[in-house]
């Protein structure tokens, strides 16, 4: 059911990405491209040095790529080629410039930054007390802890920088629900699960799962991944998840059949809960002294947001005692995204001699070394979520968490390698 | 939430202005055709595409994809197919603004009711006023009343349904996903009445067309309907 592992399989049929991206670098290595290369850099360095403005970015992208897999169409490169394996080079080039330009054209518009802002805001209020009740799930589908694995792979949007990469987060997230509705709806030998079913059910798992940004990356995915691959099946689940995000963004009482007066009230004492959580945190964090800058950043970045809310309201409901701090896998996803946003990721992995290694590197004298970084590692990792006051993961959790935070990196890190390397071309 | 109270905003700034290439092309003896589901929750929509589908009912049988997004090719007796891309859409009252999101560039727009509910009747004539209204203007539309082997309760008249699809010009039918019947028909109705393009050039703009092209397509648009 995990289909989104470090190189994000893909479950929708279409071509592969590890295997796509290898052989669009490898042709792009030869000499008969060096004018591809060419025209490939100088729109990186055009595109680059423009400002924002998304309707041309994305009308420009999608006219190189367009213009691009035609010439490849006809170039010796790809003679004799299938019609699949242009479909993959196309692939591979829109990873290939959306990966460079992910910085220039992700949330470029203070605007989008914003609406990202108020709709995590937002969800982190609503997640607290929307039931599934309120978004007509019928009650044979209201089984929470399945909808966890969906969460999950909704959650992974950020740890990649290509639109299609992110699309099949997505994907995977609406094929879990889809397997889920009708493993269900088999066992209760009820009608087979239609959208009257799977929207209210994708709604309710965004809800949860309140991806960082999830605006932004819905409007980079229509900007940037190419049209004609955009269609069909995938086209349908997005177009899903956008009006998910679309309903939440305009939730009122009345779309949650709720009272005026309780939707309110359920707010306000939403926001309180969180105030009162970040005010923990903020205690926490005195007592932990300095060794924990993240966690510092993300706890009073909760305390302006829910602050803004609070200053909005006339009558505030006294803070919750209850203690409870962001999960570790928001703040893994916070961390990998801020990761990824960085121009040289590489620099926080170099504390860690054997992230990279293949098992061949390594020999018999290694395996001190290695248990001694580990045992650092397990020790960093336990106190760290004991001081923030986080429940540890179960040791199988953990491992499957940190063995694709490893494949993530290992990507992250081999992009930028291939990218030198297609550079010096 | 109103029905059109909180329509998405149609601006370029918000998402969901998927462009439809591709969404009904391909060529003029294959096409490719969206077809959206509208009506009330409960009224069977995923029942008529399962069994149009997969020529099945038994809710029992072992079902292995969701039936929110199907795909069915149907073949012609002229020789063409027509492989309908079917997008469900969720029914209950609170997501009624969100359907434009999901009919925007449909070729087929299918609004189902249930014969034995009149509020599903009222619901099947608001749609098909918004996609009057908002669809594309040459969107194939057609009224279908389902659980039409429960006529025992039946309390929509034909005759009322018939007058209304006349007098929107729409194609009208009574489908029973239970015992199939008219579920082939429906299907097969709707593809014959979908626009061929026999001139390939004509549904497309000048600037997609190399400049030798551009006089070319011109001078067929003059030609007496052939």
């Amino acid at each position: 059911m995990d289909a989104g592992g470090g190189g994000n399989t893909d479950v929708f049929g279409s071509s592969t990405a590890p295997l796509t991206w290898h052989d669009f670098l490898d042709r792009m290595r030869h000499p008969s491209a060096a004018d591809f290369v060419k025209s490939i850099k100088s729109f990186i360095v055009s595109f680059s040095n423009r400002a924002p403005d998304p309707e041309k970015d994305s009308a420009s992208v999608q006219e190189f790529l367009l213009n691009m897999e035609g010439a490849f169409k006809v170039h010796m490169l790809w003679a004799g080629s299938s019609e699949e394996e242009l479909e993959s080079a196309g692939e591979g080039l829109e990873k290939y410039i959306m990966t460079k330009l992910f910085n220039r054209a992700f949330a470029s518009l203070p605007e989008d930054v914003k609406h990202d802002e108020e709709l995590y805001e937002k969800i982190s209020l609503l997640q607290q007390f929307v039931t599934p009740e309120n978004l007509d799930i019928k009650p044979n589908f209201r089984n929470e802890t399945s909808w966890l694995l969906a969460q999950k792979e909704l959650q992974k949007i950020n740890m990649y920088k290509a639109p299609r990469d992110k699309l099949v987060c997505i994907l995977n997230c609406c094929k879990v629900i889809n397997n889920l509705l009708i493993n269900a709806s088999i066992a209760l030998k009820d009608n087979p699960p239609g959208a009257d079913d799977f929207l209210p059910v994708l709604i309710y798992v965004t809800l949860k799962a309140n991806p960082p940004q999830l605006y932004s990356n819905l409007l980079y995915i229509e900007r940037y991944r190419r049209r004609s691959r955009l269609v069909s099946e995938s086209a349908y689940f997005f177009t899903n998840i956008v009006s998910a995000e679309s309903f939440i963004w305009n939730i009122t009482a009345e779309s949650l059949s709720m009272d005026e007066m309780e939707f309110q009230r359920k707010m306000d004492s939403a926001r309180a809960y969180l105030l009162g959580q970040s005010t923990d945190i903020e205690n926490l964090k005195d007592q932990a002294n300095e060794s924990i800058p993240d966690h510092k950043t993300q706890a009073s970045e909760v305390q302006r947001s829910v602050g803004s809310y609070m200053q909005k309201n006339v009558y505030n409901v006294p803070p919750t005692p209850i203690v409870k701090a962001p999960s570790l896998s928001d703040l893994e996803n916070k961390g990998a995204s801020e990761i990824l946003k960085d121009d040289q990721p590489i620099k926080y992995f170099q504390e860690y001699p054997f992230l990279f290694a293949q098992p061949g590197d390594l020999t018999v004298d290694d395996v001190e070394n290695l248990l001694n970084c580990y045992k650092q590692l397990v020790f960093k990792y336990i106190s760290l979520s004991k001081g923030m006051g986080i429940p540890i993961a179960s040791p199988a959790a953990s491992g499957t968490q940190s063995q694709s935070k490893a494949d993530t990196d290992k990507e992250s890190e081999g992009v930028i390698e291939e990218e030198t390397s297609a550079e010096k071309v | 939430m109103g029905c059109s109270s909180s329509l998405p905003a149609r601006n370029s700034g918000q998402i969901g202005s998927l462009s439809t290439e591709g969404s009904s092309v391909s060529d003029s003896k294959n096409l490719r055709v969206k077809l959206v589901l509208l009506g009330d929750s409960g009224v069977g929509k995923s029942c008529i595409v399962l069994r149009f589908v997969r020529g099945q009912f038994d809710p029992t049988s072992k079902v292995t994809v969701g039936a929110s997004f199907l795909s069915q090719t149907v073949a012609l007796q002229d020789s063409t197919t027509v492989k309908f891309e079917i997008w469900d859409t969720a029914g209950q009252e609170r997501y009624a603004a969100l359907a434009p999101l999901y009919y925007r560039g449909a070729a087929v727009a299918v609004v189902v009711y249930d014969i034995t509910s009149p509020e599903s009747f009222s619901k099947a004539q608001y749609w098909i006023k918004e996609l009057q209204k908002h669809g594309s203007p040459d969107i194939v539309l057609a009224l279908v009343g389902n659980k039409a082997d429960l006529h025992e309760n039946r309390s929509v008249p034909s005759q009322d349904a018939i007058d209304y699809a006349e007098k929107n010009g729409m194609f009208f039918i009574e489908t029973s996903a239970k015992t199939a019947d008219n579920i082939n028909q429906l299907f097969e109705e709707i593809a014959k009445r979908l626009p061929r393009p026999t001139f390939h050039f004509l549904t497309v703009k000048p600037r997609n067309l190399s400049m030798s092209y551009i006089e070319l397509s011109y001078t067929l648009l003059w030609l007496p309907t052939m």
